[in-house]
């Protein structure tokens, strides 16, 4: 079965970001549930400036275009599974 | 292991809180209001009030600033007084660690805790078969004497519910050799006779107490007011934490404001050499094995542990040392400051004068991330050395120095190599008992405090496949053509 990528996950790089926990995010794939694998594209990207704005938003990553801030592995896999759900409705 | 935690969090939100405020010239001004900041009122503090939560920050900065929190003689005492102690330089001792006992002390004394899967059955295994005696049942439910309790664990092992669980103490449990210990307060104490910096208890306690006594803010103060001419030596596991190519690293590093900057990469050339050579000449000579002598987490734990270990272990210094010497050679009233991944480093500068700071992986991401350094957007303004090997970059992961050295052997000798993988209960067995019997397998041990070897030290910030993954494009970039297969 062929399965394209839907879910564009971009995980910010600049060093604030990574060094409170950006980095574990890179991981991301390792922690995806069976419905989500090959479904979901991971890569850095360099700051986008949000943290600039409001204080701790750190780690910032990107969905679809969308931000989520603080994120964790298992809130970027809910906001994941959220999505899905709505798409398959 | 894992790092990624809030108390982890917390830890490089100070150090990025307090780099930023000395950068901005306010940090003797400001830094007494960080504990508040951080912790403002609210009505779920972490411990038992907020007043608790901004004593620990406090202790936690007092720490970072390079001080032993049990030398604190007034608690009144501003955090504006160490910090321009700080700023001044101060002496160091040669013990890296120190324990926050504001952190501390909320571990159990007692191993063993009855939960309320306990059915107050009639049969009582647990209490029948307690050789002291520590289990009374009141009300329906066994009780575990904390006076009389010994840590046996049979009651646990006893009940046919398992009602009765372990608790560990983490920082106890992952040090390798018995150096922390809970005093009589029931605050854990660290033994510097038996500690070899391996920095295993500071991951583990997730309250953060355990601290290092940082030399950055120090170091960052000189380098901003130029009062000194700097280098910065750069360990390769450096170049697997960030996600950005070497030489973007390396420019970044520069830009902090560092004068020159040189991989220790460099130094590994020179221990690969001088290491191999000794490793013929010990052979030769009838040495039924030697091991490296790189980590140094590992030499003092053979200091300190294993003297019989010692005439096993390899004399060659370390690369930190040959670049060192190089740094001092090629800049002569440099200081020279050494970046990487390792507590252990700490006081193996202590004692080589050659090095003047240590610096972290930690405290150099707190440092990009403080002045707002992004190492992508960052100007190339100096080129990779050329002279640095690739297999010098991959000292960094466990098997580095084993593959360093084989590849100069080349296929002319038969060398029967092994890796010990990380310094544990077992690992520690299987040296000593090396060391008794004089007869090996194999002639060449490479031994890592850390499993997986630097990339995986206790203060680093990308988690290890991460690093993994990186360190191999670290050296992809400086592999000759010839060389990619």
């Amino acid at each position: 079965m062929i399965t394209s990528i839907k879910y564009k996950v971009q995980i910010c790089c600049g060093t604030m970001c990574y060094i409170m926990g950006g980095a574990e995010l890179h991981l991301l794939n390792e922690s995806l549930p069976s419905s989500l694998k090959n479904k979901v594209s991971v890569e850095g990207i360099p700051c986008f400036g949000k943290c600039d704005k409001h204080e701790k938003s750190h780690p910032c990553v990107l969905i679809n275009g969308q931000v989520l801030n603080n994120a964790s592995t298992q809130k970027i896999v809910n906001h994941l599974l959220t999505i899905e759900q709505n798409d398959l409705l | 292991m894992t790092y990624y935690n809030n108390a982890v969090i917390t830890k490089r939100e100070l150090l990025v809180r307090l780099i930023q405020q000395l950068d901005n010239d306010t940090l003797l001004e400001k830094i007494d209001r960080i504990p508040l900041e951080m912790r403002p009122r609210t009505n779920s503090p972490i411990r038992c009030c907020v007043h608790k939560d901004r004593a620990v920050i406090k202790y936690k900065i007092m720490a970072l600033l390079g001080f032993n929190i049990a030398d604190e003689t007034d608690e009144l005492a501003p955090l504006r007084d160490y910090a321009e102690q700080a700023l001044k330089g101060y002496t160091q001792n040669g013990n890296f660690l120190t324990v926050v006992d504001e952190a501390c002390s909320s571990c159990v004394q007692v191993n063993y805790t009855v939960s309320n899967l306990c059915q107050g059955c009639e049969g009582r295994p647990c209490q029948v078969n307690c050789p002291k005696d520590a289990i009374m049942v009141i009300n329906g439910k066994a009780n575990i004497d904390h006076q009389k309790c010994v840590n046996c664990g049979i009651c646990q092992k006893a009940c046919p519910f398992h009602a009765i669980a372990y608790l560990p103490v983490p920082c106890e449990e992952s040090c390798p050799v018995k150096a922390i210990r809970k005093n009589a307060d029931g605050i854990e104490e660290i033994d510097f006779d038996k500690c070899i910096h391996c920095g295993k208890c500071m991951t583990a306690c997730p309250f953060g107490a355990i601290s290092e006594k940082s030399q950055v803010l120090n170091l960052y103060y000189n380098i901003k007011h130029q009062s000194e001419k700097t280098v910065a030596m750069v360990a390769p596991a450096i170049l697997s934490q960030f996600k950005a190519s070497s030489s973007q690293i390396l420019n970044s590093i520069k830009a902090i404001g560092f004068d020159e900057v040189i991989e220790v990469a460099e130094g590994a050339n020179m221990t690969t050499d001088h290491e191999t050579q000794e490793l013929l000449e010990r052979l030769d000579k009838g040495a039924s094995f030697m091991t490296t002598s790189c980590c140094p987490s590992y030499i003092q734990f053979t200091e300190k542990h294993a003297p019989e270990l010692k005439p096993f272990v390899s004399d060659t210094p370390s690369p930190m040392a040959y670049t060192a010497q190089l740094a001092k050679d090629r800049f002569p009233n440099y200081k020279a400051v050494f970046i990487g991944p390792c507590l252990a480093k700490r006081s193996e500068a202590y004692t080589n004068e050659n090095i003047d700071y240590v610096i972290t992986t930690e405290e150099l991401g707190a440092m990009f991330a403080a002045l707002k350094i992004d190492l992508v957007k960052t100007d190339i303004t100096q080129d990779l050395d050329p002279v640095v090997r690739p297999e010098s970059r991959a000292y960094a992961a466990v098997g580095g120095v084993t593959n360093a050295i084989k590849t100069v052997l080349s296929n002319d000798h038969q060398l029967k190599t092994e890796l010990i993988d990380g310094i544990d209960k077992k690992s520690i067995r299987l040296l000593k008992t090396l060391a008794k019997k004089n007869v090996s397998e194999a002639a060449f041990y490479e031994v890592m405090a850390c499993d997986g070897g630097c990339i995986n030290g206790p203060v680093n910030v990308a988690p290890l496949k991460v690093s993994q993954n990186k360190l191999k494009k670290a050296i992809q970039e400086i592999q000759p053509e010839e060389a990619v297969i």
